[in-house]
């Protein structure tokens, strides 16, 4: 039985979604909590951010790559069609 | 204690120079280099071997400079007390030394014998375990080991280069498993060590935020790792058997800390709880690679 791909993509880009929004939410919780100085704060929210933007990259290459490999394994499958007796 | 065994256990300068490398955590660090190799390809055994051989040199470069680096605060912790400098068995200055030359001699096995870009890969791994995460992170910023996870996640693109002699997609996914991985597996160690992390003045999320933030982090960057580890199915680089793998394994890890967090909201001890999250993320790292490894020769 083949893999239900798409739903696994959004499933998974969902569950990463809601993951990085409450980290990041946490680490501002965390931070306005330790009573840091502004320029600190600065400081740890680049840190917190820098992740997330190399995060939503990966993803988009992801789902590039995923719509290829989707559209190769439709046309080995339309042409083991064509090909059977 | 018999007489051989006592012996076995006696300081000596060899089994010190073993100790500078971290031999324990290495072996994590090379099954993680060794077993994308097979994802990526079929390599022969020269390359394994020189790839093996420089990445635990490279590696072990990179724990005995850390050592030097943290000298002033090895002697506090109890964890790092017994290290050779702290205890004093060995030089300051010989350990660097030690450490830079096996580095280099790692960096050039890699160059001469498996590629260029292996060996810029696992120096850049050198230089941001060092540099990055050691000199500037580490004492900084409660997220020292968010942003320094980097370094822990270069073996397998070291080990995807030295057999396709290139990186893509596929590698830099194992290499941010490796980095999501890194939270809640650190964080469920210094938990255990706050006292030992606060004597030394490095502030580790729990020490900084406090158990309640770090554990909640913890459990998001558990369900994090989880939803990307199986997203390498979706272009094809791995089926069904990895996709289950990654799928239990993750939900084990997810479970642990589950429990630590559901303990911590009761008010209630976590302590042994957090022991098991932290032995088994290293036991879920290996299988999950191993998984990988078994899934792409099925």
């Amino acid at each position: 039985m083949p893999l239900p791909l798409p739903v696994i993509l959004w499933l998974s880009i969902a569950l990463i979604a809601v993951s990085q929004v409450m980290i990041l939410r946490s680490t501002v919780r965390a931070m306005r909590a330790a009573a840091s100085e502004q320029a600190r704060r600065g400081i740890e929210w680049a840190y917190a951010v820098v992740p997330v933007i190399v995060l939503v990259l990966v993803l988009v290459a992801t789902w590039d790559a995923s719509q290829a490999h989707t559209t190769r394994l439709e046309l080995e499958a339309k042409a083991s069609q064509t090909s059977a007796p | 204690m018999t007489a051989p065994a006592a012996a076995l256990r006696e300081p000596s300068l060899a089994r010190d120079l073993i100790a500078l490398t971290k031999p324990r955590i290495i072996s994590l660090l090379l099954l993680t280099t060794l077993a994308p190799m097979f994802v990526a390809g079929s390599p022969s055994w020269a390359t394994i071997l020189w790839t093996g051989i420089g990445g635990y040199l490279m590696a072990g470069g990179a724990n005995a400079v850390n050592m030097y680096l943290d000298r002033d605060i090895d002697h506090v912790m109890a964890r790092t007390r017994l290290r050779p400098i702290p205890s004093g068995r060995m030089a300051a200055r010989a350990v660097l030394a030690f450490g830079i030359a096996i580095a280099t001699a790692a960096t050039w096995l890699l160059g001469h014998f498996v590629n260029v870009l292996t060996a810029a890969l696992a120096l850049a791994g050198f230089y941001f375990y060092v540099f990055v995460y050691t000199r500037w992170l580490k004492r900084t910023t409660p997220q020292n080991i968010v942003l320094g996870g980097a370094a822990g996640a270069f073996p397998p693109l070291v080990g995807w280069a030295a057999v396709t002699g290139r990186v893509d997609l596929a590698s830099i996914y194992l290499f941010l498993i490796i980095f999501y991985w890194t939270p809640p597996h650190f964080w469920a160690l210094a938990l255990l060590k706050q006292r030992d992390y606060g004597k030394a003045g490095v502030p580790m999320a729990p020490n900084i935020w406090g158990e309640h933030e770090t554990i909640d982090q913890m459990l998001w960057y558990t369900l994090l790792l989880l939803a990307l580890s199986i997203l390498p199915v979706t272009f094809g680089v791995f089926g069904a058997f990895y996709l289950v793998s990654a799928l239990v394994l993750g939900s084990i890890l997810l479970r642990g800390v589950w429990i630590i967090r559901s303990l911590a909201a009761k008010g209630e001890s976590w302590i042994p709880d957090a022991w098991k999250v932290y032995k088994y993320s290293l036991l879920y790292l290996a299988l999950l690679f191993v998984a990988m490894a078994v899934d792409r020769h099925l």
